[in-house]
């Protein structure tokens, strides 16, 4: 079982290295995004236990946006409108406490994706949409204070999801903005949980949990987040709030994990040129 | 600004129909329902839901000889006359509910008491006197949490481990095994060893062993049925844990109070190369336990996956030994005794 988990994890991973590391033949415009983020989430874990518990968490994580081909041209009216990529990795820890203030949990969560996406653009290329598949892969480990022989519970997923959004550029008094919002959900993966009341010392010893085809009958994963980019000097800033949710069972186990951040980042650009490095 | 062309339109629309998909799917998902147990001091709700807890993930509801259905019904009404903000009553009327099971791995653990079973061992003989057991420890060393030390004109070493919990290296074996290279045979005293961490009943036992063999199997609680489990997934001894071994006689004592890791660790010696059980039958425990939450936050720990022999019989009610032998001399350790007499006799 811990074999198949790794070896699907190796292949996506690699997946994302290669696609990572694509370049295109021509000058290449890359947008990246450093950004940290934090705040309030809920959290039902029932393999530990069946109260929810509230707390925090802090997370940074880095995101880039690159055409595959600058100078391709999609559209038919001369506008453009052309298809490209965007990759992910976040990772977050995550402290909660339960609703009776008796115990809590530690987490820690890692996440990294890849998708590509067509982009329509109005007006004069202020207004884009984008849309298309995205592929992501994420780990999350949570550690219970006090329990005995089950301290430990994880997510392990791997999905393919539809991606969308779209952004508008404006102008203010003094400086451009940039205002987006991106989605994207879950269609279909895997997921992996522990069997029901199924011991650590049994996880290590190899005994297989469940591991899953998972989609949109037994697996719920939005994840959404609405930023305002804006520009000082020399300099683009974002600032804006992410909603992430995920819900999932088997049996009597029940996970939810609902997360509301603040998220500032920094941007940058850059052209790329063939073969070269940064 | 440019006015949107005919294809356009098209593509808004279907774009459109994406974000209502989404949409739906937010909705969807917002609106699943939470299988959260709220916050509550409520007496009823916390001695139902532990009820309910015992009869869903509880593994040996239907070994012990008990009505848990009408368990719940008198202790739901004993409940219900309890006062709502007396939390050290309902402390003790839970841990009356738990005690009813008989088992040393099921407690309550509340911020201001921890509930304890001792039925289990009160009416079997002691077999344990420290007092006694001081005339044969002494001069003892200590590595990893073992006592150790030579008796019988060193003619046989003598290792002394209270508790499992008490982590231990191979580094530390390897120098009790030097300190008794020239005794013709070894008694592990586990006598009063409530138990611990599991993996150090392996360890202890690998030495023993001259090759990986089944010792017994387990199986966890697949559903909330008082039958459903798992397969029987094979326990099998590893002899590469620690590399020092051990071939000459081996006697382990144990008693009543030799309890849950220490209970299994008596069960691999019955299959370790040359080694017998001596003493009185093991406290059992064999039940693996594990813990969840009450709607108080209070924590309750309880057996979730059955343990059994390498001929498959469950090991939960304890195991009697090769050699019994009870305690009944005043001034001398019988057990101890008989086994200097049977290392010396073989």
């Amino acid at each position: 079982m811990i074999k198949r988990l790794v070896t699907i994890v190796v292949l996506v991973s690699s997946g994302l290295f290669v696609c990572s590391g694509m370049r295109a033949s021509e000058s290449t415009d890359h947008t990246n995004v450093l950004k940290v983020k934090g705040g309030w989430s809920y959290q039902l874990d029932t393999y530990l236990s069946p109260l929810a518990y509230h707390g925090w968490q802090i997370g940074i994580g880095n995101e880039w946006w690159q055409g595959f081909r600058q100078d391709t041209r999609l559209g038919q009216t001369g506008r453009l409108s052309n298809w490209a990529h965007v990759g992910r990795m976040e990772a977050e820890g995550l402290m909660h406490i339960n609703t009776a203030r008796s115990n809590m949990t530690y987490a820690v969560l890692i996440n990294g994706g890849w998708g590509a996406f067509y982009c329509w653009q109005w007006m004069d290329n202020r207004l884009k949409v984008f849309l298309g598949p995205y592929i992501e892969a994420g780990l999350t480990i949570r550690y219970l204070n006090t329990n005995v022989n089950k301290p430990l519970s994880l997510d392990v997923a791997a999905d393919v999801m539809a991606m969308s959004g779209l952004s508008w550029s404006f102008y203010g008094p003094k400086t451009s903005y940039r205002l987006n919002y991106q989605i994207r959900t879950n269609l279909v993966g895997f997921d992996y949980v522990p069997d029901y009341w199924e011991s650590y010392y049994e996880i290590s010893q190899g005994v297989e949990g469940v591991a899953r085809c998972s989609g949109h009958w037994n697996h719920h994963t939005i994840k959404h987040e609405l930023t305002l980019d804006m520009q000082f000097g020399h300099s683009t800033w974002r600032i804006g709030v992410a909603h992430d949710y995920l819900n999932y069972g088997t049996k009597d186990l029940h996970f939810i994990r609902n997360e509301l951040n603040m998220v500032v980042g920094c941007i940058w650009h850059y052209r790329i040129k063939a073969n070269t490095r940064l | 600004m440019a006015l949107p062309h005919q294809s356009q339109y098209t593509i808004m629309k279907i774009y459109g129909h994406i974000i209502c998909f989404i949409a739906w799917t937010a909705l969807l998902t917002g609106c699943h329902s939470r299988e959260e147990t709220s916050f509550s001091m409520d007496p009823v709700k916390n001695v139902e839901e532990l009820w309910q807890i015992i009869d869903t993930k509880y593994c040996y509801v239907e070994e012990k000889d008990i009505d848990w259905n009408a368990i719940h019904d008198e202790y739901l009404a004993k409940a219900a006359a309890l006062p709502k903000n007396d939390q050290i009553a309902l402390f003790d009327l839970c841990a009356e509910m738990l005690n009813t099971l008989q088992d040393g791995h099921v407690n309550l653990y509340s911020p201001f008491d921890i509930s304890n079973c001792t039925s289990w061992y009160d009416s079997y003989p002691t077999n344990f006197n420290s007092q006694l057991q001081a005339l044969y420890l002494k001069d003892y060393r200590i590595a990893g949490g073992m006592y150790y030390c030579t008796i019988d004109n060193d003619s046989i070493g003598y290792i002394y481990y209270p508790n499992f919990l008490s982590d231990f290296s191979a580094n530390s074996i390897a120098w009790i095994f030097t300190a008794f290279k020239d005794c013709r045979g070894l008694i592990i005293d586990v006598r009063n060893n409530g138990g611990g961490d599991l993996n150090n009943a392996y360890r202890l036992a690998s030495p023993f062993f001259k090759e990986n063999r089944v010792v017994g199997y387990w199986q966890h609680k697949t559903g909330p049925g008082h039958n459903d489990f798992s397969q029987l997934e094979e326990l099998k001894s590893d002899t590469s844990l620690i590399p020092s071994k051990w071939f000459r006689p081996t006697v382990v004592l144990c008693n009543r109070r030799s309890y849950s890791a220490t209970n299994s660790f008596v069960n691999m010696m019955r299959y370790a190369d040359n080694a017998i059980i001596v003493g009185g039958k093991s406290g059992g425990g064999g039940g693996m336990p594990m813990s969840y939450e009450m709607p108080c936050g209070w924590t309750v720990r309880f057996s979730s996956v059955r343990m059994y022999d390498a001929d498959k019989k469950d090991i939960e009610q304890g195991i009697e030994p090769d050699v019994q032998v009870n305690m009944v001399s005043t001034d001398k350790d019988d057990i101890i005794e008989k086994a200097i007499e049977l290392i010396n006799g073989k």
